[in-house]
């Protein structure tokens, strides 16, 4: 094979061009990748950590071939994206989150013995790898139903063993909880553990901090197409090492009183998610200085909720490395 | 043999997939009976009642064209409405060989027009079955249908190239119909369209299931039929790798 | 003058929300091109089989080509308000729902009739019909009666969508009917009755054979009654229309499957 990693990205770019309307047509560019460069190596369980928009999907079918790089270069098991296609999609699967890309009037069966053919499973083995794969999904005895009647998380698990067909050395796994009830997204978790533990290389993208924090033995975090960060699990938690979080409930915060926060001594960075009515606030400091009472003094007169200090976890180191790009 | 199996399971797949639609069958089946009832009343009010089942035979070959033109010139947009595109393109095979099985699937589908003309027409209109040259006329059927697909695949790699290719398809039904004399060799013409009808296969195989039904030598017909759906096979292809290079290049194989 | 706004404005902005077909490649494709094909067929098809003259089938063809965009439009006007999940909230409007969806009507027609008018043109000029220049602003008047009354008669098809999910088959179905029914193609002599009867309550019928009259410059005098008849019909068709969106609207508020596909 003569490469020592399962997949090389140097550089990766890819841009978008788009037009709209046909009276004046506009042509919009989009740069969605700007310079990616990371390595996974074999049988490594590999995260792509990002918020919506950060340019995941677009370098997975950067790396599966399904986009050619605007420009850079990647190779999957020491074969070019680009110009080695069929050598690549040999030994590539890939997952999408989502209930799309399913003939929803063909059984599971159907679907399975399809792209059994397509993919390349030696017809003698086709019967048993079939098998195999719908006992470890959890869908055997439900093989012969169309896949219109199919729950989103079964349709899912359909997914993972179509990808799985052809035994891929490396699998390609976009988002594959998205949709998925917490039940089903722990089974999948564990099925995709097993996969890297018998050899698999994986390469996984989420924005579910647990997940790749449970699975993956290293993360990139990308953001605005940029990778951001990358270490392992424990690495990239020591990014938020020194400092101290106070995450605030309240009802109503108004802009100003934010910025006031940020400018208090000691305060690293803010953020605000709205959860329906209620505002989480989470308030980064340096572990050294107690925050907390001039918060609770910057926020006087608003309504609030719990109030918690406490150590960071790697979603705290996330949000840093997000909010720092 | 691994290749006409990749091809046989993946037609199969995909004539099940379009029979189990409603919509598409109900399509199929009762548009070209309609069409063949109003063969069979121009042909009495022109004086032809004796070529009633050319009519039957006609009007369901012009299904399987309507099925072949909607079939496979929309075969790449729907597989990627369908999210599937990704996942097929994703194979480690030819693009021909993913993309011939789904444009074949729309001939074999449109012989539903056919069997449903010729059972109209028998039960309805009373119109005999008997052809000049049963077997033969069986095996121009199935020449036509898979030499059609492969047509179909030529349609089916330049349409996606074009923004417009559902308004092309629309266009081109009544066209094809009309110069390939389906329902009846038009002698009537103009001259000049008689090139164009000579480079369509959908002449040939109309016209080798004609003489198939009301004699003729049919085989000359079915030769030509497959030769040409051959090298439109052929363009097909070479047109289908570009298609795939492009879409990989533009960003147009997932739906935006 | 109110209702009038909300039927005029209302339908050109729902008919370009919701038609399709506007992009100029699919209206030229579709709409203009596909239908003069459509005319040429019939056209040859009759001088082959010597069933009647070009008149005939220019004339006939020409106003039928109008139901294309009107039974698809009018289609389209319900079904993918539904599709598009908008319709509850068009059926919330406190407007008068008549006045809604026979506006949407409009457009259609319109487009229709400009379908219909090149298609005459066009085929008139390939083929070589004469028509008296006199019998124009007849003719246009008989094309205008048939669209309209296709209109109305697709705003029921697009009715009837609400009730049956697959209403493209209805349309689709229809628009194949319309060319066996309608005695455009197979002169009503050589039709069964029952069929000629069909043909008598559906739209384009009564136009088609009041425009061939006036291209054979029969005047305005000898067509009216079957303008008369073609109007009738249309108006049937959009008392129809409303009817049955006020019955299944009613019918899918008690069962809640208004916005359910």
């Amino acid at each position: 094979m003569g490469s020592d990693y399962a997949i090389e990205a140097e550089d990766l770019r890819r841009t978008y061009k788009a037009r709209t309307g046909w009276l004046k047509p506009k042509r919009t560019e989009v740069e969605a990748v700007r310079g990616v460069t990371f390595t996974v190596g074999r049988g490594e369980l590999f995260g792509l950590l990002g918020p919506n928009g950060a340019g995941k999907t677009t370098t997975i079918k950067l790396l599966n071939t399904l986009l050619i790089p605007t420009s850079g270069s990647a190779r999957v098991c020491g074969f070019d994206v680009e110009s080695q296609t069929r050598e690549v999609r040999r030994r590539i699967g890939y997952v999408f989150g989502g209930d799309r890309g399913l003939y929803d009037r063909l059984s599971a069966l159907d679907n399975l013995r399809y792209f059994a053919e397509l993919y390349g499973v030696a017809p003698r083995d086709q019967k048993r790898r079939i098998a195999e794969l719908l006992d470890l999904v959890g869908l055997a005895g439900r093989e012969g139903e169309r896949v219109e009647g199919y729950s989103r998380g079964m349709r899912q698990r359909l997914h993972i063993a179509r990808g799985l067909l052809h035994s891929p050395d490396v699998l390609f796994l976009d988002e594959p909880s998205i949709g998925v009830d917490p039940v089903a997204a722990r089974e999948l978790r564990r099925t995709v553990a097993d996969l890297a533990a018998t050899g698999t290389t994986v390469l996984l993208t989420t924005h579910y901090m647990a997940e790749a924090d449970e699975l993956c033995d290293r993360i990139a975090v990308i953001a605005d197409g940029r990778i951001q960060a990358l270490g392992t699990p424990a690495e990239l938690r020591h990014r938020a090492d020194g400092r101290r979080v106070v995450e605030v409930e309240a009802y109503g915060v108004p802009e100003s009183a934010v910025d006031a926060l940020r400018g208090l001594p000691g305060v690293r960075e803010t953020a605000v998610e709205a959860r329906g009515a209620l505002q989480l606030l989470t308030v980064h400091s340096d572990a050294h200085v107690d925050v907390q009472g001039d918060v609770l003094r910057e926020l006087a007169g608003i309504r609030l909720g719990r109030v918690d200090s406490r150590e960071p976890t790697l979603e705290d180191a996330y949000v840093a490395i997000v909010s720092a790009a | 043999m691994s290749l006409l199996r990749v091809l046989a399971v993946g037609t199969l797949m995909h004539v099940k997939q379009l029979s189990r639609s409603p919509f598409e069958m109900a399509i199929a089946l009762v548009v070209p009976i309609v069409q063949a009832t109003l063969a069979v009343y121009l042909f009495r009010s022109g004086g032809e009642q004796h070529r009633l089942l050319e009519a039957a035979v006609g009007a369901g070959v012009m299904g399987i064209w309507s099925s072949v033109l909607f079939g496979s010139g929309g075969a790449i947009q729907s597989q990627r409405w369908l999210g599937t595109l990704e996942m097929i393109m994703l194979a480690p095979r030819r693009p021909v060989l993913v993309i011939l099985p789904i444009t074949i699937a729309t001939g074999l589908t449109g012989i539903y027009a056919l069997l449903a003309t010729l059972i109209w027409g028998r039960f309805l209109y009373g119109i005999r079955l008997d052809f000049a040259h049963p077997v033969a006329f069986v095996v121009a059927a199935v020449v036509c249908v898979v030499a059609l697909g492969m047509f179909g695949l030529l349609l089916a790699a330049t349409f996606v190239l074009m923004r417009n290719a559902n308004a092309l398809a629309n266009t081109l039904e009544y066209p094809v119909w009309l110069v390939s004399g389906m329902l009846v060799p038009i002698t009537v013409l103009p001259s000049w369209t008689g090139p164009i009808a000579a480079v369509l296969p959908t002449t040939w195989g109309a016209r080798a299931l004609r003489e198939a039904t009301s004699g003729g030598p049919v085989w000359p017909s079915v030769g030509v039929c497959l030769g040409i759906s051959v090298l439109c096979l052929a363009l097909g292809g070479l047109a289908l790798t570009y298609v795939e290079r492009r879409a990989r290049a533009a960003a147009t194989l997932a739906l935006a | 003058m109110k209702t009038l706004r909300l039927m005029g404005v209302g339908g050109v902005i729902a008919y370009r929300a919701l038609f399709n077909w506007t992009t100029p490649g699919m209206f030229v494709g579709t709409l203009l091109v596909g239908p003069l094909f459509q005319l040429l067929f019939f056209a040859y098809l009759g001088r082959q089989l010597q069933v009647a003259d070009d008149r005939f089938y220019i004339v006939g063809n020409a106003v039928l080509t109008a139901s294309l965009a009107c039974v698809f439009g009018g289609t389209m006007a319900v079904a993918n308000e539904r599709r598009y999940g908008t319709l509850g909230h068009v059926l919330l409007s406190p407007r008068s729902r008549t006045a809604i969806f026979w506006g949407r009507v409009i457009p259609y027609a319109g487009n229709g009739l400009l379908i219909a008018v090149v298609t005459l043109g066009v085929g008139a000029a390939l083929l070589g019909l004469r028509i008296p220049f006199g019998a124009l602003p007849g003719l246009v008047l008989a094309m205008a009666a048939g669209s309209l009354a296709c209109g109305f008669f697709g705003l029921t098809l697009g009715a009837l969508g609400l009730r049956f999910r697959d209403v493209w088959v209805v349309s689709n179905v229809s628009v194949a009917l319309l060319l066996l029914l309608t005695g455009v193609n197979v002169p009503a002599s050589g039709l069964p009755g029952w069929m000629v009867t069909v043909g008598h309550y559906l739209p384009i019928t009564h136009a088609a054979s009041a425009a061939r009259q006036l291209a054979a410059g029969d005047g305005l005098t000898a067509a009216a009654p079957a303008l008369g008849q073609e109007l009738l019909v249309g108006a049937g068709y959009a008392v129809a229309a409303v009817a049955l969106l006020k019955i299944f609207e009613g019918e899918s508020r008690r069962r809640a499957s208004l916005d359910a596909l």
